[in-house]
C-alpha cells in the first residue's frame, strides 16, 4: 500500500520539477510535460503529421518482416547447430564471437547493400533479432536431458517424434524467451535503422520533427513509438507466460 | 580429444577460407556489384588507403568508450549496491529502473543531441547510458541474491554497517560485476558508435558513415572489420582477466 504511493509520489514530483526546470531554462529545449499533451492531441488528430498511420503501418511491417526472417533463420540455425556436435562446436565460436561486436557496425554496410528504404531496416532488424534466437535454441537443446532422449530411443520413438515430444517441450521455456528478446531486438533494429537513416517509417517522422527543432511534437512521437513497442513486448509476454503453463 | 579439437579448428579454418575465396569467385565474376560487394581482396587493399584515418577514428571511439565505461561501471555498481542493498530503495525504485532499462535508448538520442550538441560529449552521455542500464540491473540482483546468511553471521559478529558492505556485500558480488562489466563494454561501443554515425563529427561511427554516403564498398567493408575485431579483441581480453580473478577469488 506504502510502496504504490511513494512510487506515484516520486512519478508525479518527477514530473513537477522537469516542468518547473524546463520552463525556467528553455521550453523549447527542455520540453516541459505540459507542452507534451497538447502535441499529443495535435499528433493523434493527425493534425501535425498527416502520415502518421502509414509511417506507423510501415514501421509495423519492417518489423513483422524482420522478426520472421530472425525466426525462421535462428531457428534453423540454432537446431543446426545444436544437433550436430561438429558443427556446433566448429561455428559456435564464430557466432559468439561476431555477437560479442556491436551490431551497428554492420548498419552503414547494410544500408549501402538494400539502400535507404525498408529493405535495409528489415535486414538490421533482422540481424539483430537472429543473434539471440539462435543462442535460445543452443541453450534450450542443451538443457534436454540425455536419459530422456535414451529413454525415448529404447521404447523405439523416431527421430521425429523424440523431436516434437521430447525435445520441444523440454526447451520450450527457454526457446520463448529467446524470441521474445529477439522480438524486442527486432524492433530496436528497426528503429535505429529508421532513426540513423530514413525516407518514411516512424524513425523519419522522429528526425523530422528533431531537424525542425519541434521538440514537443518529437516527444509525442516518441511515446506514440513507445506505445508500439511496449505493446509488441507486453504480446510477447503473454505468449511466454502461455508457453510457461503449458510447460508445468 | 586433442584430435577433436585439430579437427575443429581445421572445419573452422577451412569454412572461412572457402567463403572467402567463394566471395572473391562471385565478385570477380561479376555476379554482384562491386560497387555494394566488393572482392575480399580489393576490401585487403583498401586497408592501406584506410589505414591512416581509420585508425585515427578508431582510437577518438575507443577513447570516448573508454570514458563512458568507466562513468557506467562506476555509477552502475554504486546505484546499483545502493538500490539493491536498500529494502525501501528497491521496493520502490525497481519498476522505474526497469522500465527505463528496458526502453531502447535510441527515442532519446535526438534529444540529447539537440541538448548536448555535436562531438564527443552526446556521445560519451549516450555511450554511459547504455552502458549503465545492463550494469545497474545485474548488480542490483547481484546484492539482492547475495546469501542471506553472511549477512546475519556478520551482523552476529558485531560488524559495522561499513565492515558488512567492505568485507561481506562486495566480494560476493565480484562475479556479478565482473559479468556486468562484460556486458556494458559492448554496450558502452554501440552507442559511442550509433552517436557517432547519427551526429558525429569524427570517431569510427562518423568515418563509416562517410564511407557509405560516398559508395566506398572496399574501404567500408574494411573499416567495419577494423572495429569488429577491435570488439571482439576487447570482449576476450575482459573474458581473460575475468578468468583469472574469478581463480583467484577461488
Amino acid at each position: 500500500m506504502r510502496v504504490p504511493a511513494l512510487r506515484a509520489a516520486i512519478l508525479v514530483l518527477f514530473l513537477l520539477a522537469w516542468e518547473g526546470v524546463a520552463r525556467t531554462a528553455n521550453p523549447l529545449l527542455y520540453v516541459p510535460p505540459s507542452a507534451v499533451l497538447p502535441a499529443f492531441g495535435r499528433l493523434l488528430a493527425l493534425e501535425s503529421y498527416p502520415d502518421l498511420v502509414p509511417s506507423l503501418l510501415l514501421t509495423l511491417r519492417e518489423i513483422l518482416v524482420a522478426y520472421a526472417l530472425a525466426i525462421a533463420a535462428g531457428l534453423g540455425c540454432g537446431f543446426a547447430l545444436g544437433l550436430n556436435r561438429t558443427i556446433g562446436r566448429a561455428y559456435g565460436p564464430i557466432l559468439a564471437a561476431l555477437y560479442a561486436v556491436p551490431a551497428v557496425v554492420w548498419y552503414p554496410s547494410l544500408m549501402l547493400f538494400f539502400g535507404l528504404d525498408a529493405a535495409s531496416k528489415i535486414a538490421f532488424g533482422f540481424l539483430l533479432g537472429f543473434f539471440p534466437i539462435t543462442l535460445a535454441v543452443l541453450a534450450g537443446i542443451r538443457q534436454v536431458s540425455p536419459h530422456m532422449l535414451v529413454v525415448a530411443r529404447a521404447f523405439g520413438a523416431r527421430p521425429l517424434v523424440i523431436f516434437v515430444k521430447v525435445m520441444v517441450p523440454a526447451m520450450l521455456f527457454t526457446l520463448v524467451g529467446g524470441l521474445r528478446t529477439g522480438l524486442a531486438l527486432s524492433v530496436i533494429g528497426v528503429i535505429v535503422g529508421e532513426i540513423l537513416g530514413s525516407r518514411s517509417g516512424m524513425g523519419a517522422l522522429i528526425n523530422h520533427a528533431y531537424g525542425l527543432f519541434r521538440t514537443s511534437d518529437y516527444v509525442a512521437l516518441v511515446l506514440v513509438t513507445l506505445v508500439l513497442i511496449v505493446g509488441s513486448d507486453a504480446l510477447a509476454s503473454l505468449v511466454e507466460r502461455r508457453a510457461q503453463r503449458w510447460t508445468d | 580429444m586433442a584430435a577433436e579439437r585439430v579437427r575443429i579448428v581445421a572445419l573452422q579454418v577451412v569454412s572461412v577460407g572457402v567463403l572467402l575465396v567463394a566471395w572473391e569467385v562471385v565478385a570477380r565474376a561479376g555476379w554482384v556489384d562491386a560497387l555494394f560487394v566488393p572482392a575480399p581482396s580489393a576490401v585487403a587493399g583498401a586497408f592501406g588507403r584506410i589505414a591512416r584515418s581509420a585508425l585515427a577514428g578508431l582510437g577518438d571511439t575507443l577513447l570516448k568508450t573508454a570514458v563512458a565505461y568507466v562513468l557506467s561501471v562506476v555509477f552502475g555498481v554504486a546505484f546499483g549496491v545502493a538500490i539493491g542493498s536498500v529494502r525501501a530503495l528497491r521496493e520502490v525504485l525497481s519498476p522505474f529502473v526497469v522500465a527505463v532499462y528496458g526502453m531502447p535508448k535510441i527515442l532519446v538520442l535526438p534529444w540529447i543531441v539537440l541538448i548536448l550538441g555535436f562531438g564527443t560529449a552526446p556521445a560519451i552521455v549516450y555511450g554511459t547510458i547504455h552502458g549503465f542500464f545492463p550494469i545497474l540491473v545485474l548488480v542490483m540482483g547481484g546484492v539482492r541474491d547475495v546469501d542471506r546468511t553472511l549477512v546475519t553471521v556478520a551482523r552476529a559478529f558485531g560488524a559495522s554497517t561499513w565492515q558488512l558492505y567492505w568485507k561481506v556485500l562486495l566480494p560476493a558480488i565480484v562475479p556479478t560485476v565482473l559479468a556486468g562489466m562484460r556486458l556494458g563494454v559492448v554496450f558502452c561501443l554501440l552507442g559511442v558508435l550509433i552517436v557517432e554515425m547519427f551526429a558525429g563529427v569524427r570517431g569510427m561511427g562518423h568515418v563509416m558513415g562517410s564511407l557509405a554516403n560516398g559508395f566506398q564498398a572496399p574501404e567500408l567493408f574494411a573499416a567495419t572489420a577494423l572495429v569488429s575485431a577491435a570488439s571482439i579483441a576487447i570482449v576476450l581480453a575482459l573474458d581473460v582477466l575475468n578468468d583469472r580473478l574469478s581463480h583467484w577469488r577461488g
